[in-house]
């Protein structure tokens, strides 16, 4: 489709966009920085690098006035990383990728958001956590997990799908490899899957007081880890794990260029959806600017516009703030905006306010990933092995 | 008495688990309160039926069947019934919470066309929990198989049903959530996933007891 109008920039000089970016450069440096990161010449470059990549890339988002554009390249480093990272310190650790039963009982396993949903009713109802992970331990554990989840749904709602989530990457990156879609129309009732998943996988956790989606539905244990094949069941738990994968991480964001494992899929993301009613973002459409032309619907990634939407001035519970409608609505009619605001607020302060914290949430989670994952490129080429 | 006593006492972990099953029933679907009521006696009839024929089971040659590695294969197989049962109830049937476009996609004729097979969906549900070997009933049946006469078999299985259902009557309240089309479109995804699930476990089961004959 010809675009016969252009999108209105909030298009920033270079010195103030400099003077806004400036306190990220701060803040990432702080979060980032510590005695371990300038233990040798490679972790330094590693961090330099880092540094430099992340707040070049807030720098522009800040000076262009676009968000998507340039989050997207972030997360999908990001996603991409972190796979190098876990399975490299998974093999350093263990030697391999599966999990096996001395691992288990010895509560090895690393704690992932998706799993905190399936803990909250055991937890309540026999003070247990149902996953065979550490609950102080210093990598990946229980608590840790928690306290970035309260934090990043207090701050981001749902944005932490689209800000935070060390998976989302994946799918965001393969959603872009096409320039059109190829499937175009996906019924909206599959947009209630992921609250069905949700709720069949709390039940099923809370009588099996097990994690049941990640023993059995977690699409990225194809590229994390899973529990060693030594039966027909654990067998058949690998083939579901490979298949969704393929099917909702690769083969539909391809094809449909959505992030289908979230959108149609996710347990997490689901009950992700309902923090963004406590949080103080929200993604709003001016329906005096909006002329229905619907591009938004089409490039929502998590289906969270739709044809109420444009009606209502909203996107939908599922919303997860990636600015990808903000960025493509070509009469700048959609914006972040903080909730009790008015919408008539001149100038990009709304958005900037809601990048300050989404921003320094993906550099926290998402920068050690990073710098170790060039650490072990950089050992990669120097010494022919990355672990 | 006993049998009773045993049912009470165990009842909320049958709740447990046959809450999976049922809140997804129950969620599905639209109509009154009395439906919704009906929707859990069918369910309870499978499960009862499913009871009673375990009573039958203990009676006579269950023992020997149940040691033997048909155990899996036939637990196995009653899972893959239920499962497809609601897999079809799940993702098949007419669910319309939403306008426009997604209406297209799901015009075709649907299992909502065929009001016989959605009536018995709860009731094979309730019939294959009503066959879960869960820890509780695997005590009925040992105390059931004990006295070795058929209708004190059987009396003891009623019995005991009615135990573990007291924990079942309460569930008509969740059909106070049926006004909400999107939890009702929910609900019935849900129960379609559950089907997955149990027909997943059931493969395996299959798969176990073949393997093991």
């Amino acid at each position: 489709m010809k675009r016969d109008f252009q999108s209105p920039s909030n298009h920033q000089s270079f010195l103030s966009a400099f003077l806004l970016a400036l306190p990220m450069m701060v803040l990432t440096f702080a979060m980032l920085a510590g005695p371990r990161r300038f233990s040798g010449p490679s972790q330094t470059a590693a961090l330099i690098i880092t540094l430099l990549f992340f707040n070049l890339l807030f720098f522009l988002m800040v000076y262009k006035g676009r968000t998507d554009r340039y989050r997207a390249v972030l997360f999908v480093t990001y996603a991409v990383a972190f796979v190098i990272s876990f399975i490299s310190h998974l093999i350093e650790a263990r030697g391999s990728m599966a999990l096996t039963e001395a691992n288990l009982l010895r509560a090895e396993a690393p704690f992932c958001h998706i799993v905190i949903p399936m803990t909250l009713i055991p937890a309540a109802l026999t003070k247990t956590i149902i996953f065979p992970g550490s609950i102080l331990g210093a990598f990946a554990s229980i608590s840790g997990m928690f306290v970035l989840w309260i934090g990043a749904s207090l701050s981001l709602g749902r944005g932490f799908c689209g800000w935070a989530c060390f998976f989302g990457g994946l799918e965001d990156g393969f959603s872009r490899l096409l320039r059109r879609p190829v499937i175009k129309r996906i019924g909206a009732v599959w947009t209630y899957l992921p609250f069905a998943v949700l709720l069949v996988v709390v039940l099923t956790a809370a009588v099996a007081l097990s994690p049941t989606y990640c023993l059995w539905l977690c699409p990225f244990k194809a590229v994390t880890e899973y529990v060693q094949v030594t039966s027909v069941k654990t067998f058949i738990q690998m083939v579901i794990f490979l298949s969704l994968f393929a099917g909702l991480v690769v083969v539909l964001p391809i094809l449909t260029k959505r992030r289908t494992q979230c959108g149609l899929f996710c347990p997490f993301g689901a009950f992700q959806s309902f923090t963004n009613k406590v949080n103080g973002f929200d993604i709003r459409i001016d329906k005096e600017k909006c002329v229905k032309c619907g591009i938004c619907v089409q490039k929502c990634p998590t289906f969270s516009m739709d044809d109420e939407s444009m009606a209502s001035g909203r996107s939908r519970i599922t919303c997860m703030k990636c600015g990808k409608c903000v960025d493509a609505c070509p009469k700048g009619a959609i914006s972040y905006h903080i909730k009790g605001a008015g919408l008539a607020a001149k100038g990009d302060g709304q958005r900037l306010l809601f990048l300050y914290p989404a921003f320094l949430f993906l550099a926290t989670m998402g920068g050690g990933s990073v710098s170790d994952a060039i650490l072990r490129i950089i050992k990669l080429v120097t010494t022919g092995h990355i672990v | 008495m006993e049998a009773f006593l045993l049912g009470l006492s165990s009842g909320v972990v049958c709740l447990a688990y046959c809450a999976p099953v049922l809140v997804p029933c129950l969620m599905a679907g639209s109509g009154s309160t009395a439906r919704t009521v009906g929707v859990v006696l069918r369910f309870l009839a499978g499960r009862l039926l499913g009871y009673l024929l375990f009573g039958l089971a203990a009676w006579g040659i269950s023992e020997s069947l149940l040691r033997s590695g048909y155990r899996e294969s036939i637990i196995g197989l009653a899972y893959m019934v239920l499962a497809v049962a609601l897999v079809l109830y799940g993702f098949l049937k007419e669910r319309r919470p939403c306008t426009g476009s997604c209406a297209e996609v799901f015009g075709a004729p649907t299992i909502s066309d065929r009001p016989r097979l959605s009536f018995l969906v709860p009731a094979l549900a309730g019939l294959a929990t009503g066959l879960n070997l869960c820890p509780p009933f695997l005590l009925a049946m040992a105390a059931a198989a004990q006295k070795g006469s058929l209708p004190y078999s059987l009396l003891f299985f009623f019995l005991f049903f009615l135990g573990t259902s007291l924990f079942l009557v309460p569930a008509p309240l969740f059909g106070l959530l049926k006004p909400f089309p999107a939890i009702r479109t929910v609900g019935r995804l849900a129960a379609g996933l559950m089907g997955v699930y149990y027909f997943i476990s059931g493969l395996i089961m299959v798969a176990g007891g073949i393997k093991s004959l």
